[in-house]
């Protein structure tokens, strides 16, 4: 029995009648009286200069209301291309309309005068000292070729073991120009610990390969939107589908120059996000830009295919890895150098190559990376951002060890791994985790130690590290005379956190959690919130909320003391009530009632109130065992089983949980298996779902989900983030299961039929 | 979208006039050309709806067993037909690859054939049905073979103001099988179709049939192969020639989705699995 009575428990969702009777009220929906339409003039060339931009014919459409260009942005701060374009869909200006195919029919009469330049999307051909330059000399403080071209040698010497020569290729073009600086490189991440050389020299197998990881859209189902309303006070309202109302508050506030206070944000209910859903720039500065010029509200709305062209996908990258090991099965010396596609500007996630470190004791470790700059939109975060491409790599070589030394590979990931209290790389000591405990578990589940396989189907094992953030936050929780209690605070619910957040008040307030309602403030209203991503969410809110409950109770057993005239100390709320514990003859008086005595008392109503912002988060493992048949004629792979255990610290809502460990589990697939921003001369090439396949229902068996809990120590209950570690260790569990079928090691994702079809034929198999 | 004039006309021959001006399309159940006129690669002028053309929709068998398919029954109708499931599977088949259960219970053989994709999912069921194509205008009515339906993506002998009115299916062959090559199980269009159709007579091949979509610019029939089996038993040799021979026999592209290398490849693979499929059928 646990010793909790709500948490622990499944409990149904509270917004789900709102979401199954289709109540629930989304960006799109929103519509103030007198709304105009929006619509963003994208660029149609990937790189180009802009020699001018006019827009008479579009004015002289009946119905068009205002087109603005950055000329109308009165901070400066860049919102649309002016003089140059660097990805295809660029914005270059925007029109309000009185309808949307006005709207549509003015941007296409924009004149934009082009003048074409030569276009690079490959993160290997951008480093080349060949390849047009995106910033021209802007990035001249970035290493220079001699650093790098050395780093890809020093990587390149075990060239019998790596499948692929695009590095030495690369490398030979590079030292043709030593001396010359870099100009795409837009970010630099270095680590050292130990000795990597000295490390391969005293390993037994050193394995070496170049990974390749598509460029992938989050693909929430609801593409942006904000509706931007402009009142003639100067206050903006934006109702915004975002996980960060706070932050866009801030951001719609910096990027123009107005006062925080005349900013309300309110948060529609969100179609997913995955991290991809904080951009200020993509939607809501434009419709606050266009309502502000017309003086009526505005919804700028993205089509799909403008989500793949200008939304923040997940980045690519290019990842050469080289491990070492005894042959007992130590391994002792890993060295990376990551190149990844930042896209137009900075900021992709090259911090995440310390990744491919694991969850392993790896005494010698190197890490390089770099962010590229090519003509495609940046890049913003995808669950667990950076993770899943360097630990495709890590996971992918583990395997290829334990192939070579003739180990279990689950063997061998359970002898590798840290424990508590062994040194951690970036300094301090392991704490406890279940890494092993996860691993296990998964492999129990799935049946590995007596796994069985026909010909052409395999088994594949993999894990991924991810530890959620922790961010600031505020809840109130207010209880009422009739003894139920009502929560307010300021964060987005996308994953069910709303829910666990009540969970958490009923346990502690003791009633049942039907009792317990809750709602959303918007940034004019609520308490500072943090955003909806990392993972933080049931953490930070869910330590807020606590806070706030144990305020309340001590305001509910001051009250009791009051009404029942006895100390605090002899008090206690159980089954929402509060009794005198030691009494010979049981007293106690119900939360409804204390409710009602505390309107007539000094001291005022039940509020409670909880604020939190730090503390240190645990470590999460992702372990996932796939077992495929893959049909070598035609290259199909088919997923027969798919088990995915995670050390979830404590699962406040196991169906919740489960949820989680789910979708983190088919999306780390569809990143395996099919999915891939495809780009040609112009850009983006397969923008929409018939040639960008997420996988439907019909793609895969149920994804057995096994939860394990190592409490973390300063979650709630013991709680960690569940929503990003899930997709950490798909990648690999596929390949390496593809691998354990038909002896083919992929190491360019996606596992496409006809890249399995090649690599049967160049291994002479064939059909 | 782009402003038009939407038609309800109620007679093929009201339908057919409206239908011949410039810059008019026809409605059958939209799933092609409303996509198409969202993302404004179809701006006609007119729309002409045939839903309330009378004779248009339904399957009906002849005494000869010989079939004939009205151009605006759905694409689910088919897929679910016992007649069809059982003289021409490879149909069946087909339009059973179709998107997902909603789209098929919109779309219309007609317009997936009308068309004129080459990766069209009914196509090469009907080309190895041997399919007869009906067509009306306000000029009469002729007749035209599936395999001489299409002149090249998007292209058809139809000239303006002629509709598509039925598919005659006359011989039904014994065993027949259709393979759609794709990366995800439903809602994927094809990478190629593979349809074959045969009779067996005393252990020998007659009446070999192979339809072949999206590996050239029409679909095809894959007459060289047919060749190779038509008078012969069924070995796996023989296969595997028929295989080859159609792989040489077509013209493919590369794009986004594989290179003309795989498609081809996988026409060989494809069309002896078709093959051996449509084979156990007629010896069943
Ligand atoms: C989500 C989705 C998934 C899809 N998946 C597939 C798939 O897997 N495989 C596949 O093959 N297709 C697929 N399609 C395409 C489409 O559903 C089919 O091609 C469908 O059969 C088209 O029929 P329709 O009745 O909807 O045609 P419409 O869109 O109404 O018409 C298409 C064209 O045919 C012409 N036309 C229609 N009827 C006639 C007639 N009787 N005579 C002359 N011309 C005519 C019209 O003028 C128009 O140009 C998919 C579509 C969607 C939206």
């Amino acid at each position: 029995m646990s010793e909790y009575t709500v948490v622990g428990q499944t409990v149904a969702r509270v917004d789900a009648v709102e979401k199954v009777t289709g109540a629930a009220q989304y960006g799109a929906d929103v519509h103030p009286p007198g709304m105009l339409y929006g619509k963003i003039v994208r660029s149609k060339h990937a790189h180009a200069n802009i020699r001018s931009i006019d827009t008479s014919e579009a004015e002289k459409l009946p119905g068009v209301r205002a087109i603005i260009t950055q000329d109308d942005v009165p901070s400066g701060r860049r919102v649309f291309a002016t003089d140059k374009v660097l990805y295809l869909g660029e914005p270059l200006a925007a029109v309000a309309a009185t309808d949307p195919d006005i709207a549509e029919e003015a941007a296409e009469r924009i004149k934009i005068d082009y003048e074409v330049l030569p276009v690079v999307q490959d993160v290997i051909e951008a480093i080349k000292p060949s390849a047009p330059r995106l910033h021209g000399d802007d990035t001249k403080d970035g290493p220079n070729r001699r650093e790098i071209s050395g780093q890809i040698r020093k990587l390149s010497r075990d060239k019998e073991n790596d499948h692929s020569d695009e590095m030495s290729k690369l490398e030979a073009e590079l030292e043709a120009y030593p001396d010359e600086v870099y100009y795409n490189i837009s970010a630099e991440s270095h680590t050292e610990a130990g000795d990597v050389e000295k490390g391969f020299a005293e390993s037994d197998v050193v394995v070496e390969d170049t990974y390749v990881i598509p460029r992938v859209h989050q693909t929430y189902m609801e593409p942006h939107v904000s509706v931007a309303s402009a009142d003639s006070s100067g206050k903006i309202t934006v109702w915004a589908s975002t996980q960060g109302p706070f932050a866009i508050r801030s951001g719609i506030a910096g990027t123009l120059g107005i006062p925080l206070t005349q900013i309300n944000v309110i948060g529609t209910t969100m179609g997913g996000g995955f991290g991809g859903r904080f951009g200020v720039i993509i939607t809501h500065v434009p419709a606050v830009l266009l309502s502000q010029k017309t003086g009526r509200p505005v919804r700028v709305q993205m089509t799909r295919e403008e989500e793949f062209t200008d939304g923040r996908p997940a980045p690519g990258c290019v990842i050469k890895l080289k491990t070492g090991a005894t042959n007992d099965g130590r391994i002792l010396a890993r060295e990376a150098l990551a190149f990844w596609d930042s896209g137009s500007v900075s900021g992709a996630s090259i911090g995440s190559t310390i990744r491919v470190r694991g969850v392993y004791k790896i005494p010698n470790l190197k890490v390089d990376a770099y962010g590229v700059h090519t003509n495609k939109s940046g890049t913003a975060a995808y669950r667990a951002p950076g993770a899943p491409q360097a630990i495709f790599a890590g996971e992918s070589q583990l395997d290829e060890i334990a192939e070579r030394i003739g180990m279990d590979p689950v063997k061998f990931r359970l002898m590798n791994m840290r424990e508590e209290g062994d040194a951690v790389p970036a300094g301090g000591s392991e704490p406890k985790v279940g890494y092993k405990e996860t691993l296990e578990a998964v492999a129990d589940a799935a049946g590995w130690w007596d796994r069985e396989a026909d010909e052409n189907q395999g088994w594949g094992v993999a894990v991924g590290d991810w530890t959620n953030g922790c961010g600031p936050g505020g809840v109130y929780v207010s209880v009422h005379e009739d003894g139920s209690a009502r929560i307010f605070h300021g964060s987005m619910d996308i994953t069910g956190t709303d829910t666990a957040i009540s969970q958490i008040i009923a346990e502690i307030l003791t009633v049942p959690y039907e009792s317990v309602t809750i709602r959303r403030g918007d940034t004019d209203s609520a308490p500072y919130s943090t955003g909806s991503g990392g993972s933080v969410v049931t953490f930070t809110m869910g330590n807020t909320a606590k806070l706030a409950a144990e305020d309340a109770h001590q305001r509910i057993l001051e009250l009791a003391s009051e009404r029942l005239n006895t100390n605090v100390d002899d008090l206690e709320l159980r089954d929402g009530a509060v009794h005198i514990v030691s009494a010979e003859q049981p007293k106690s008086i119900s939360l409804g009632e204390l409710a009602a005595y505390s309107l007539s008392t000094t001291g005022g109503p039940i509020v409670g109130k909880g604020s939190f912002a730090r503390q240190a988060s645990t470590p999460a493992l992702a372990a996932q065992i796939a077992k495929v048949e893959v049909d070598p004629g035609t290259g199909r792979t088919r997923v027969l089983k798919l088990v995915a255990s995670q050390d979830v610290g404590f699962a406040i809502n196991p169906m919740a949980v489960e949820g989680q460990i789910e979708g983190g589990t088919v999306q780390g697939y569809a990143w395996a298996m099919m999915e891939e921003m495809q780009y040609g001369e112009e850009g983006n090439i397969n923008p929409g779902f018939v040639d960008y396949r997420v996988p439907t229902s019909a793609d895969l068996p149920t994804v057995e989900s096994v939860i394990v809990e190592v409490p973390a120590p300063n979650g709630p209950y013991g709680a960690k983030g569940v929503g990003e570690p899930p997709i950490t260790p798909t990648l690999a569990t596929m390949a390496n299961a593809v691998k354990d079928a038909i002896g083919i090691r992929v190491t360019e994702l996606p596992i496409k039929p006809e890249k399995v079809v090649d690599a049967l034929k160049s291994n002479g198999h064939g059909a | 979208m782009k402003s038009f004039e939407f038609y309800e006309p109620t007679t093929l021959a009201e339908a057919s006039r409206l239908f011949a001006e410039a810059h008019a399309q026809l409605l059958a159940g939209g799933t092609d050309l409303v996509i198409g006129m969202k993302a404004l690669t179809e701006t006609p002028e007119s729309v002409i709806s045939l839903q309330k053309i009378p004779g248009l929709t339904g399957i009906t068998t002849e005494a000869d067993n010989s079939i004939s398919i009205g151009a605006m029954t759905k694409v689910r109708e088919v897929e679910v037909s016992g007649d069809i499931q059982q003289h021409h599977t490879a149909l069946a088949e087909g339009a059973s690859e179709i998107g997902s259960i909603q789209i098929r219970n919109l779309a219309t053989i007609g317009g997936n054939i009308a068309h004129a994709s080459p990766a069209a999912d009914t196509v090469a069921g009907l080309l190895v049905a041997d399919a007869q194509v009906d067509i009306a205008s306000a000029n009469g009515e002729r007749r035209v073979p599936i395999d001489e339906l299409f002149t090249g993506p998007g292209q058809t002998v139809l000239r303006p103001g002629e509709i598509i009115t039925r598919f005659r299916l006359p011989s039904p062959a014994s065993g027949s099988h259709y393979i759609k090559h794709k990366i995800r199980e439903v809602m994927d269009l094809a990478f190629i179709g593979v349809a074959a159709a045969v009779n067996l007579d005393n252990g020998t091949i007659t009446d070999a049939r192979i339809g072949l979509a999206a590996v050239a610019p029409t679909p095809i029939r894959a007459t060289e192969a047919e060749n190779l089996l038509n008078g012969n038993a069924p070995t796996p040799e023989l296969l595997e020639q028929a295989g080859e021979a159609a792989a040489a026999g077509c013209s493919p592209i590369s794009d986004l989705r594989c290179s003309a290398e795989h498609r081809r490849e996988m026409v060989d693979v494809l069309t002896r699995r078709t093959l051996q499929h449509a084979l156990e059928r007629a010896s069943a």
